[in-house]
């Protein structure tokens, strides 16, 4: 009987969380590292097709190391949606939304593996857990092959293997491997899912390649590849990445190409700030499937975009794209103020 | 009450155990200042190449930060990025000398 729980065990159970808690918090504080808040505050302005709407995203990320080798990390992310009333005229009005990007708990072995449970990014190609960042990524828009791999949510509830598998000073080969779960909880939603990635990161040359592999594990199951390929030489700020990605609903590659107007990666100073950016994209589309989160019809894009690194880590970037569909061509505008933070999550961190 | 006890037990032993970790480690026996500049110069300019070659793949520097932040970054990004346990060390020491 509820009504017949002795007061005794409630108090100590009480008492026990208390202790946990204090000594929880004390083995934080104890660390030579310090609980931290990171992450992203984006204004988004966007002009497509001439529907225009505003997007103001907030993506704090929490990240506390729990001795050498524990590490819990989490992402969300609260993005409002404002629009027109009836797309291009009438008054704005608009919501907000929510997601739960990630919440894991990590145990790094050693160098050669990390073992992660939990609600993780999926590790399919590299746009969704390198570039996926608002702070990051250079075009507000992602590639139309993003859902490829990763489908809606981009995340995987489950666990998964990571790692640098062979490290020379010339050479590295890096894995991931993963499981995830199907999973309808509310902001917790992922697939049924098994796949991995793997690559070779040659550092001196800047130079990573890699290939991606899944098997989406309902719906009747199907699978998804994909290769990527980043180069950054050394020499000049110059960056390409690009992807190629293949599943049942449609292929696809996009390549991107960043060059910062700078001598060197350590100039910052005037025109060294700014960053002329393009990105070309090919889909073709294959059967259609409501779960594949793709276009039905071929389409092409071709999108250039300028950033400019303002002081205290804030960011400027606008953008202009062409979207070329069997059904009409359209033009994309997109204007971004990102700002990128980090700080301590408890008092007296930053000592 | 003896598992109250126990668990404070053991929960008050692990605070400890953590404490004595992150203690910092006893210095070495001093050698001649300009060795010793010389080779902070060449693990800060490793730091740095490690730095460009593993994060600036996606991101700048971030402004200062200090030490205890750094480490947590890293430890964030050694899952993240796949940083090894030597690049974690050279980068801590070009981040936050």
């Amino acid at each position: 009987m509820k009504g017949d729980y002795p007061k005794d065990a409630i108090v100590n159970k009480i008492v026990v969380a208390l202790l946990v808690a204090f000594s929880c918090a004390s083995a934080l504080f104890a660390q030579s590292s310090t609980p931290i808040l990171s992450g992203g505050m984006q204004f988004v302005g966007t002009s497509n097709a001439g529907v225009d709407f505003f997007q103001p995203v907030i993506s704090p990320v929490l990240a506390a190391p729990v001795g050498d080798h524990w590490l819990i990390e989490s992402r969300g992310e609260l993005q409002g949606f404002f629009a027109r009333e009836d797309g291009t005229t009438g008054p704005y009005q608009g919501q907000f939304f929510t997601t739960f990007d990630y919440a894991q708990l990590d145990y790094i072995a050693n160098s050669h593996l990390t073992i992660t449970v939990g609600r993780f990014l999926t590790p399919f190609n590299i746009y969704n857990e390198r570039y996926g960042p608002a702070w990051i990524r250079n075009f507000q828009d992602p590639a139309i092959i993003y859902t490829i791999g990763t489908r809606s949510t981009a995340s995987s509830d489950g666990f998964m293997l990571r790692g640098v598998a062979v490290a020379h000073e010339n050479w590295e080969w890096n894995y991931t491997a993963y499981f995830s779960a199907l999973s309808n909880i509310k902001n917790l939603q992922s697939g049924r899912a098994a796949g991995g990635r793997t690559g070779i990161f040659l550092p001196i040359k800047g130079i990573e390649i890699g290939v991606s592999y899944q098997r989406f594990l309902q719906n009747g199951d199907y699978s998804a590849q994909g290769s990527y390929l980043v180069w950054q030489p050394p020499s000049i700020p110059f960056d390409v990445r690009a992807e190629y990605a293949h599943s049942p609903g449609g292929q696809g590659y996009w390549l991107e190409a960043a060059y910062r107007l700078a001598a060197n990666r350590r100039n910052t100073a005037g025109l060294a700030r700014l960053q002329p950016v393009a990105r070309i994209q090919q889909f073709s589309a294959g059967t259609p499937s409501p779960n594949a989160f793709l276009p039905s019809r071929d389409t092409n894009r071709v999108d250039f975009g300028l950033n400019y690194y303002l002081p205290h880590e804030v960011r400027l970037n606008g953008s202009y794209g062409r979207q070329f569909t069997p059904g009409g061509n359209s033009n994309i505008w997109n204007f971004q103020i990102t700002y990128r933070f980090l700080f301590p999550a408890w008092p007296g961190g930053s000592k | 009450m003896k598992t109250l006890i126990a668990v404070f037990a053991i929960l008050s032993l692990s605070t400890f155990c953590l404490r004595i970790a992150a203690r910092p480690q006893t210095p070495a026996p001093a050698q001649k200042s300009h060795t010793l500049s010389q080779s902070k110069a060449k693990l800060s300019q490793e730091g740095e190449r490690r730095f460009q070659a593993n994060c600036g793949r996606c991101h700048n520097s971030p402004d200062s930060l200090s030490p205890r932040e750094v480490k947590a970054v890293l430890q964030h990004m050694r899952v993240r990025a796949m940083l090894s346990a030597e690049d974690e060390r050279l980068i801590l020491n070009y981040l936050a000398p």
